[in-house]
């Protein structure tokens, strides 16, 4: 399996690319909480770098926090059970706050959750969110229903590249998200 | 009416639903209590409830669906005013408590 959701990004691997790297593993209470930990922490270490930028500290700081944590909590939702580590790369260049979450899952959790994607990219964020907090009210839709991310979407205008990779059938999916925001 | 933890409060005051704190629960089903809460609110008043934000700093999107649900189960059942407050201090309330005026209208929707 190989596939690609989202936004097209150029290569991010170069060199120097992501100033922090971490990774979260354990229980689900403990890997939890650290997801709201480490997104404050991130809040607080880069809203430093905007605020010296010239960005609002407060608006910085939430939205990374925001971002972070809505990542790292889908990240955990869908991780694999045995493949559960949960690695996270973050930086912040010219007024751009950008977050790497990498996590393992089912081939069928995995696919699942690109037939969502298909759906999420393929429609305007602000008109889908809407449509999607509807059909959640009735119980028409999935609680996978990609609420998060079409809320960083709409109301914060993240953007997103999905990567998906399976190095052989027997093996978990590799799924790689990609965020953007502009502070 | 009280629902207290180390991270967040939600208690009642007459027909006024007040939170504050962090809620980052993991799932629907972990907001269930608070979910109760607010519709044994809605059930014992008729006239207008109001849902103050104020002190509530962070929400995890599945706790946004949560007003969300509420907010549309009070359109659907007519003639009970909703109003929301929240504060231009906390970024989320400006960014996606308008979302819940565009799902009912008639909701009165105070960023102070």
């Amino acid at each position: 399996m190989k596939a690609s959701f989202g936004t097209q990004r150029p290569d991010l691997t170069a060199p120097g690319h992501w100033s922090s790297r971490l990774v979260l593993h354990g229980s689900l209470p403990v890997v939890w909480a650290h997801c709201g930990a480490t997104a404050e922490l991130l809040g607080e270490l880069y809203s430093g770098q905007a605020v010296r930028a010239g960005k609002d500290a407060n608006e910085a700081h939430h939205g990374i926090n925001y971002l972070t944590n809505e990542l790292l909590e889908n990240a955990v939702k869908f991780r694999h059970a045995t493949a559960d580590s949960i690695e996270l790369d973050a930086s912040f260049t010219d007024g751009v706050f950008e977050i790497r979450v990498r996590n393992h899952a089912a081939e069928g959790v995995a696919v699942r959750f690109g037939q969502l994607l298909e759906q999420l990219t393929a429609s305007d964020p602000n008109e889908l969110l809407l449509e999607r907090i509807e059909a959640n009210a009735v119980g028409a839709s999935p609680s996978a229903s990609g609420l998060g991310i079409l809320t960083l979407m709409s109301d914060y205008g993240a953007e997103f590249t999905w990567q998906f990779e399976q190095p052989d059938a027997a093996a978990p999916v590799m799924i790689q998200t990609h965020a953007s925001l502009r502070l | 009416m009280e629902i207290k933890t180390n991270d967040y409060r939600v208690w009642v005051d007459g027909s006024t639903i007040h939170y504050e704190g962090t809620m980052r629960l993991s799932s629907p089903e972990d907001y269930a209590p608070i979910q109760a809460l607010m519709k044994q609110v809605l059930e014992a008043n008729e006239g207008r409830i109001d849902l103050d934000l104020m002190g509530l700093e962070f929400l995890n999107s599945s706790g946004i669906n949560l007003f969300a649900k509420f907010t549309i189960e009070v359109r659907n059942r007519g003639g009970v005013g909703l109003g929301v407050c929240g504060t231009a201090r906390i970024p989320w309330h400006a960014k996606s408590l308008p979302n819940l005026k565009k799902l009912f209208p008639a909701l009165d929707l105070q960023i102070l």
